[in-house]
């Protein structure tokens, strides 16, 4: 059987950052032990059981926010499940404010192999803002932890272009990730999404944002930084280095299949029944999701079968964002030329890319080609 | 049925002042409609209901018993209800003996009750008088009686007192209609004579004329001829309005019906055109054909160009059922191939380009209204110019006349400084006022057609805290120092946001459409220069910065769907967007010369 990408969300938080509009509740008790247990049910019971998994990610919220065995336990679902292909990259994002060496160790032996550290600043002051629980001094001891519990695949998510920053405060920020030398660095300009009390602050003017000449800047140092020391812009927001490329987040991408377990987890997997491959998302609140498995019945609320044009918009928009690019089979050349005259697309041996001007005006070229 | 049974009326009211309903309960109390009463029935388009006002009339034949014993045959004739349709008010009121005139209890006589009144009576239609809305608490029914006696003066001792919304006082109108209101006098054996009130395209059956039988009779198989256009048919069916249409036998003198007639145009059923015999004409057409003019112009163009085609194909079919609608075809350097349409109005503008995109499902890109100016040039030719990109450079216009309306403003007193204070800034020269009752005045202007196309009503309202109300006719052309503004994007001229003002108020006019395109362009990957300017003088400049990104920061297999549907929604607006030179402008824009407030 094909294999998949596995996606498990745990949509738990100590508590909600203000920029945030994921999936995830501030909730604590009973509710934290029962929705493990829903997902721990969902996977074991889910109808792509017995695919193979290519990669298998932890998000959230928080996944290092329930107890480390408990998080071992949803691992040995999805392990029984969907028998992950050998050197399977398995990941858990982590929160440096949560983690010590011996939860870290706890999940290495558990069979996690990479680890993503949500440390978004090295300043305490943004971190404060963000509404952040950790402190800049947490981000260095978790690495250590990591490290010392033998993880040998380290990603570091910065945010820039944060409230009053400085061109100056992120270089620093850049360099001390750096100087941490992670494998991985996912390199994020804040965006300000709706529904979240940013967005509020934001509408009343009260959010003091780079504008987008400053955020350029900053995401010209991201390139330059993190090439000097050896990471490679693989995708526009990713650096890694040679062969760290995380390879789940490849796996959306390049529009392949991947399977979501947990409350709000979106899934696309092909339908045998239907022939098509089709989007889930399953319910968001933790708990009417566990209600929804208790009871036996699905967990998903939306499914929208993508047809073979939706598919290929999908294509473009998620593949341009990579180096490799997209096969330009099936692209309007009109519009391609268009892109080539602004030069923010090279083509070579039957794909096309973004170049590095094009790489700020991807959703235009998104836009022009679909 | 004989003439003495006969009674054709119409209801004139100012806006709201419940003509609709007043409508509906006399057409449900002679029972034209059985069952369940559906609410203003006369107004049958879906634009007309969303907007609460009449634009094509229709006619009812009720069927009345009276008290006397008598069953009389009623006609009541719907006449639309907004200035952009005085000409078509006139002719259904021509139809017509005589008229309700409704009058709101708590609101007293308005500017369109007068103006309406005043042409019910150049029709000598007797008028009665209807107090409406008496059910409500503040209903002053004195104040109104009295109203109606200074300001339309007309007796108010015999108004009739109502209250459409509850049905009192029902009987007694359609009693006052069948006493007070005199039969038709026509000749029943003089030659065929029929007026066209008003009409509809029926794609199986051509055109269908709204007719009121004045002199002698007309059927299925006679042949008749439209005495101003000369045009010869023969008659199909005729019929009457319950208010569906109803094939019957004739239609006899004093009779008000329809008649069709493989008329291929609404232009072969012309409103206010005489119907005779073909084979035995009047000599003489009854009196009133005008052919409807246009008073405002605008350039349509599709969005998409390829959808030139479907345009003109649209625009004639809304013509079949539209003779106030003009359209003739033009090119314009920043849209291509359009038309230039002239309306009576802007509402009528307004319901054109809704049923346009609404009906034939096209993007349109409309240009900022015009009135048709008469220019003079140096060398004693005349040109008529309603699109102002064609406007001759300075040098070769010896002139400028442009179209002025008279308008009669109805405002409480204490509203009259605030409202000449409008008139006088709208370049409006004052003629005379009326004091109809002691809290009114009426004030007449006369006042630059092209003044009043922007936005002088919305101004007058909001200057008067609403309680302005205003109408207008066509009057003459005036000499007047008018310059063209052009708009420059990144330098060049859009001739389609071209526009002609008065030379006193370019430099404002100039400044606030600069000012209103920096907010409706979208910043783009350039800067975008925005310019006024007369002839090479750059009157007022502003630029629309450039965005330097457009790039999601994040986007994983969660995200998809939502990112997927952001962008397929850009891609959608980006077609609705049109590429000038190297800016793209959304439809809006055209239309930014409308929101210039001064």
């Amino acid at each position: 059987m094909n294999p998949l990408a596995v996606y498990v969300h745990i949509p738990f938080c100590p508590s909600k950052c203000g920029y945030c509009d994921f999936n995830s509740y501030a909730m604590q008790g009973e509710i934290v032990e029962r929705t493990a247990r829903a997902i721990i049910r969902e996977i074991r019971e889910s109808p792509w059981a017995g695919r193979p998994a290519k990669t298998i990610f932890f998000g959230g919220g928080t996944p290092t926010f329930i107890p480390a065995p408990l998080l071992v336990e949803v691992l040995n679902a999805v392990t029984d499940t969907h028998p992950p292909l050998p050197n399977a990259e398995i990941t858990t994002e982590a929160n440096p404010g949560t983690v010590d060496a011996s939860k870290l160790e706890t999940l290495r032996a558990g069979g996690f192999n990479r680890v993503s550290l949500g440390a978004q600043s090295f300043d305490d002051g943004d971190l404060v803002r963000l509404g952040r629980v950790h402190r800049a001094g947490e981000i260095e001891r978790a690495v250590r932890a990591a490290h010392e519990a033998s993880f040998d695949n380290l990603n570091l998510d910065l945010m820039f272009g944060l409230p009053d920053q400085s061109r100056a405060a992120w270089r620093a920020n850049l360099a001390r990730a750096i100087s941490l030398e992670p494998e991985h660095l996912s390199l994020y300009c804040l965006t300000i999404e709706p529904n979240t009390p940013f967005y509020k602050l934001h509408l009343r003017g009260e959010l003091p944002l780079p504008d987008d000449e400053q955020q350029v800047a900053f995401y010209e140092d991201c390139l330059e930084r993190a090439a000097a020391a050896g990471y490679e812009a693989y995708e526009i927001s990713n650096f890694a280095q040679p062969g760290r490329e995380c390879r789940h987040n490849l796996c959306y991408w390049r529009a392949e299949e991947y399977a979501g377990y947990g409350p709000g987890a979106v899934g696309a997997v092909r339908d045998p029944a239907l022939g098509v491959r089709v989007r889930t998302t399953n319910l968001k609140h933790p708990e009417r999701y566990a209600c929804a498995i208790e009871a036996g019945g699905p967990a998903a609320y939306e499914s929208e079968p993508l047809d073979s044009a939706t598919l290929q918009t999908e294509r473009v928009m998620l593949g341009l964002r990579l180096a490799e690019g997209i096969e330009v089979d099936g692209l309007d050349e009109g519009a391609l030329s268009r892109l080539a005259r602004r030069g923010w697309i090279e083509r070579d041996t039957g794909r096309v890319r973004l170049t590095r001007a094009g790489r700020l005006f991807c959703n235009d070229a998104v836009v022009e080609l679909i | 049925m004989d003439q003495a049974h006969i009674r054709n009326f119409c209801i004139i009211a100012h806006i709201d002042h419940g003509k609709s309903t007043l409508a509906d309960r006399l057409i449900e109390r002679c029972g034209a409609v059985r069952g369940a009463a559906r609410e203003q029935m006369l107004d049958t388009m879906d634009i007309e209901r969303e907007r609460g006002i009449t634009i094509k009339m229709t006619a009812v034949r009720l069927s009345y018993k009276a008290r006397d014993g008598g069953v009389y045959e009623l006609n009541l004739i719907d006449t639309p209800g907004h200035v952009d349709f005085t000409y078509e008010v006139s002719r259904s009121l021509a139809a017509c003996e005589g008229a309700l005139l409704v009058v709101d209890a708590s609101q007293g006589v308005e500017a369109q009750t007068i103006a309406n009144a005043s042409l019910a009576m150049t029709q000598n239609l007797e008028i009665v008088p209807v107090i409406n809305k008496i059910d409500l608490p503040h209903a002053d029914v004195a104040r109104a009686r009295e109203e109606i006696e200074h300001a339309v003066a007309i007796d108010a001792s015999g108004a009739v007192l109502c209250s459409a919304k509850t049905g009192e006082g029902i009987e007694e109108i359609l009693e006052a209609i069948v006493h007070r209101m005199p039969p038709p006098s026509g000749r029943p054996d003089a030659p065929l004579r029929a007026l066209i009130f008003d009409s509809h395209f029926d794609s199986y059956q051509g055109a269908v004329a709204y007719v009121r039988v004045v002199d002698g009779s007309v059927r299925a198989r006679q042949k008749i001829r439209m005495m101003a256009t000369g045009s010869q048919f023969e008659v199909d069916s005729v019929g009457v309005f319950r208010p569906s249409l109803e094939v019957g036998a004739a239609l006899e003198t004093g009779q008000v019906g329809f008649l069709t007639a493989a008329m291929k145009t609404i232009g072969d059923a012309a409103v206010g055109d005489t119907v005779t015999d073909a084979e035995r004409p009047a000599t003489l057409p009854l009196h009133g054909y005008r052919r409807a003019k246009p008073m405002v112009y605008c350039g349509m163009y599709p969005s998409d160009t390829d959808h030139y085609e479907d345009l003109r194909d649209a625009i004639e079919k809304l013509k079949l059922n539209d003779a106030a609608l003009h359209f003739d075809p033009e090119t314009s350097v920043a849209l291509g191939f359009g038309f230039r349409c002239g309306f009576l109005g802007l509402l009528h503008m307004d319901i054109t380009r809704e049923r346009l995109e609404r009906e034939f499902e096209l993007n349109l890109i409309l240009t900022a209204p015009s009135v048709d100016y008469v220019v003079h040039r140096t060398d004693g030719s005349t040109l008529h110019v309603a699109n102002p990109s064609l406007m001759p450079p300075p040098t070769e216009i010896a002139s400028i006349e442009e179209p002025t309306v008279s308008a009669s403003i109805m405002v409480p007193t204490e509203y009259v400084g605030a409202a000449m204070t409008l008139c006088q800034e709208r370049r409006g020269i004052y003629r005379r006022s009326e004091y109809p009752s002691p809290l009114r005045v009426i004030l007449h202007y006369t006042l630059p057609l092209a003044e009043i196309l922007l936005d002088f009503f919305d101004k007058l309202k909001s200057s008067t805290r609403g309680y302005a109300s205003f109408d207008y006719e066509l009057s003459d052309n005036i000499q007047t120092d008018l310059v063209k503004v052009d708009i420059l994007l990144n330098g060049e001229a859009v001739d389609a946001l071209s526009f002609v003002v008065h030379r006193q108020f370019a430099y404002g006019r100039g400044k606030a459409m600069v000012e209103q395109l920096r907010k409706v362009v979208p910043r783009q990957q350039y800067e975008v220069r925005i310019q006024a300017a007369i002839g090479a003088k750059i009157i007022s400049a502003e630029s629309v910065k450039p965005y330097r990104k457009n790039v999601t920061a994040k986007c994983y297999g969660g995200d998809v769907t939502r990112k997927r549907k952001l962008l397929e929604k850009q891609k959608e607006g980006k077609k609705r967007m049109k590429q000038i030179g190297s800016v793209e402008l959304p439809q809006e824009a055209f239309l930014s010369v409308l929101k210039v407030g001064d």
